[in-house]
């Protein structure tokens, strides 16, 4: 089984210096196999009840040197293959547990060791030890250095700021696969704030303690499944905090999108309701229901207003009537004059009919007000 | 070509119609009924430029007027028609004048 480590770090064009770290499911197996090695620091002596793996410094090429137990110097950004990205900030020694379960994840300590990442893995043996080793290959940092931090080539980033809730994250989901990619940059920027060596072992200590005690009680798999979802899901409602500029969410669109809707709604109303009250109403005028742009309740107005707009049609049947007249005078004009609303007729050659009697005239002049 | 204007007159009418029966019992062409009402349109008019010497004033309300086609048509209303001899009220009349200018 040949590491994926060198793979992914091969695969990755997010920094030079990222590196991934996989370990294999099986890797308990394929110890043996594994060519690299994670250097170890030599200064095992940190008091960290994990074994120490006096391994010298390589290149990182897989996961975990995988002579369990590994340790993974602090400050290392943890890629589980859910792809969450989790920022150990303390040394970071992977186990493996009686029930052949490599677990054990140390929490991690405020300090994120800055510097510039390289495909090199370093290990700190000491848990105090957040400042990792450069990248340039020191295979064991001691104690002593860890007071004046190295940031230059720290080794392990936290791309992840969620790095403290990484606790929970049980070394199980590691031994299954775990993807640890190294960046320097984060490293760079992040400051270590000074603390006393003396109270960051301690921390280191409890906190590893912590850990055994946790994966002793018996992780399942789908445990740190589990865990890293529950991590996952915070970190999303951290980002759900954001502000919703757009979308649903969004109030003060609201108030204009729905009278929009309201209004094609309406209007898609208004023809079915226009149709149906043409098909009960047939003598209404379809004039006024067509010209119509009441909503369906103002419907019922329109239905009233049909026939008292009908009222404004009196004429109308008059004019066929009107002409209808047996009084009639066939005749032809001289002259026909108007003032305003007063005319005057000037007639010749005509032959009347009225009064059952016809007559004749050669001229004839009227009056008439209109 | 004369008007046609006085087939609509109580005789022109009754000339029309006589005609009608004849063309239905086919006493008749339709081509000589059309000869014949365009005889009375010239004799009509010829009768009444030469052989009518009357005046009639009238005056009423005027209802409606039309002017199409050069021909005016007039509906009055509570007409009086007043001629030397006698008066004549009417409630209703209505005017049709072809334009009388000689050309």
């Amino acid at each position: 089984m040949q590491s994926k480590v060198m793979d992914d770090f091969r695969k990755s064009s997010i920094n030079s210096s990222n590196f991934v770290l996989q370990l294999p499911a099986n890797y308990q197996q394929t110890e043996p196999e594994l060519s690299a090695s994670i250097s170890i620091p030599a200064s095992q002596s940190n008091g960290l009840p994990a074994k120490n793996n006096s391994e010298t410094l390589a290149t990182f090429s897989l996961p975990a040197a995988l002579a369990y137990p590994v340790q993974i110097p602090a400050g290392v950004t943890l890629q589980t293959a859910s792809g969450q990205l989790y920022k150990v900030n303390v040394p970071v020694v992977v186990t493996q547990a009686p029930a052949s379960r490599p677990t054990q994840r140390e929490a991690p300590a405020p300090r994120p060791p800055p510097g510039p990442s390289n495909p090199r893995l370093h290990q700190e043996t000491e848990p105090a030890s957040f400042a990792a080793q450069t990248h340039t290959s020191l295979p064991m940092i001691p104690e002593s250095d860890l007071p004046h931090p190295t940031y230059e080539s720290e080794i392990t980033l936290g791309e992840d700021e969620a790095s403290p809730s990484q606790e929970p994250v049980n070394a199980s989901p590691l031994t299954q696969l775990l993807n640890f990619q190294i960046s320097t940059e984060r490293a760079l920027k992040e400051t270590v704030p000074s603390r006393d060596i003396d109270e960051i072992l301690k921390e280191v200590i409890e906190e590893e303690s912590e850990k055994a005690r946790k994966l002793s009680a018996g992780s399942t798999d789908n445990q740190p499944d589990a865990d890293l979802g529950l991590d996952l899901d915070y970190a999303y409602s951290q980002l759900s905090e954001l502000v919703q500029l757009d979308g649903p969410s969004d109030n003060s669109e609201e108030d204009e999108e729905i009278p929009q809707d309201e209004n094609d709604f309406l209007g898609f109303i208004n023809a079915e309701a226009i149709k149906a009250l043409q098909d009960e109403n047939i003598s209404n005028d379809s004039n006024s229901i067509s010209s119509s742009d009441e909503d369906p309740v103002e419907l019922t107005n329109v239905e009233e207003e049909d026939p008292l707009n009908s009222g404004d049609d009196v004429v109308e049947q008059d004019i066929p009537d009107l002409f209808d007249t047996e009084n009639v005078i066939v005749c032809q004009y001289d002259k026909i004059h108007r003032s305003k609303n007063r005319w005057k007729f000037h007639l010749k050659d005509g032959v009347m009919s009225y009064g059952g009697k016809d007559h004749v005239f050669s001229k004839a002049v009227g009056e008439a007000e209109w | 070509m004369a008007y046609q204007l006085y087939r609509n007159t109580t005789l022109g009418n009754s000339l029309q119609e006589s005609l009608d029966e004849l063309i239905q019992t086919q006493q008749i062409t339709p081509q000589l009924a059309l000869q014949v009402l365009l005889q009375f349109d010239k004799a009509i008019n010829t009768a009444l430029a030469n052989r009518v010497r009357n005046r009639v004033n009238f005056k009423g309300s005027l209802n409606t007027y039309r002017f199409c086609d050069n021909v005016w048509t007039f509906v009055l209303n509570d007409v009086e028609f007043r001629e030397v001899t006698d008066l004549v009220k009417v409630d209703k009349v209505k005017i049709v004048a072809c334009d009388g200018k000689s050309e």
